[in-house]
């Protein structure tokens, strides 16, 4: 199934700072993201290590928040971007 | 491969490929010793040092001084990134960085404690505004 996840952290700015976009995305487009947050949820962070060989190469080698993820495409966005950069990624 | 090292004269512990010439705390030349973990375990348990978030700022206040870069101006960034350091510390053994996650791999993971090895980092090396991936730090402004 095509997922679109946002792998985020409680206390990562560039995550709040893209909040109010994903909200924007959302209702806009009508596209639901997952919404993870990885340093308080175990579970979701083994989660987002199982993808780190097709999220890290495009993240600066590591594990960054936020990353946004498409399950099916592998297409990848990390850290803080404009709004039209993570409407293309979720139109894909 | 890095051991332990301790100054024959006032026992500062060094840990590195090598001593120190000098020893930075006494001056003494050629002072070191190389000791084993359990020794410099012992010597540093002596002193207990506990760092709060207040005294964590300070440090790297005082790390950045003289570096090309400073600690964010943005108080209110810097505030919930000190709350994620320290929530790191309590809940996963180290300081790690709030925006990027462990691997689960040790020599990997230390990379990730704050402060990290920005300098390399893409989100700074070159850039005029260039930030550590978290923006705890900041390039220092040139007029600044």
């Amino acid at each position: 199934m095509n997922k679109r996840i946002m792998f985020w952290a409680r206390e990562c700015p560039h995550c709040k700072a893209m909040m109010p976009y994903v909200d924007k995305l959302e209702k806009e487009t009508g596209i639901k993201l997952e919404k993870l947050e990885i340093w308080h949820n175990e579970k979701n962070a083994d989660l987002m290590r199982s993808y780190k060989p097709i999220i890290a190469p495009k993240c600066g080698g590591q594990l960054r928040t936020p990353t946004f993820f498409n399950t099916e495409t592998n297409d990848v966005i990390c850290g803080e971007v404009e709004y039209e950069i993570l409407k293309e990624w979720a139109l894909k | 491969m890095k051991k332990f090292w301790r100054c024959f004269v006032c026992n500062d512990i060094h840990y590195g490929v090598r001593p120190p010439e000098i020893c930075p705390t006494c001056l003494v030349k050629n002072a070191y010793v190389e000791i084993s973990s359990t020794e410099a375990r012992k010597i540093s348990g002596m002193t207990k040092v506990d760092f709060d978030k207040k005294k964590f700022l300070e440090a790297v206040e005082r790390f950045a001084e003289k570096n090309e870069f400073q600690v964010n101006p943005d108080t209110e960034k810097v505030k919930m990134l000190l709350d994620g350091i320290f929530n790191n510390e309590q809940n996963h053994g180290f300081k790690f960085c709030p925006c990027r996650l462990i691997t689960k791999d040790f020599a990997e993971d230390l990379k990730l404690v704050c402060p990290c090895n920005f300098l390399i980092h893409e989100t700074y090396k070159d850039k005029e505004d260039g930030e550590c991936w978290c923006g705890l730090f900041v390039r220092r402004k040139k007029h600044e």
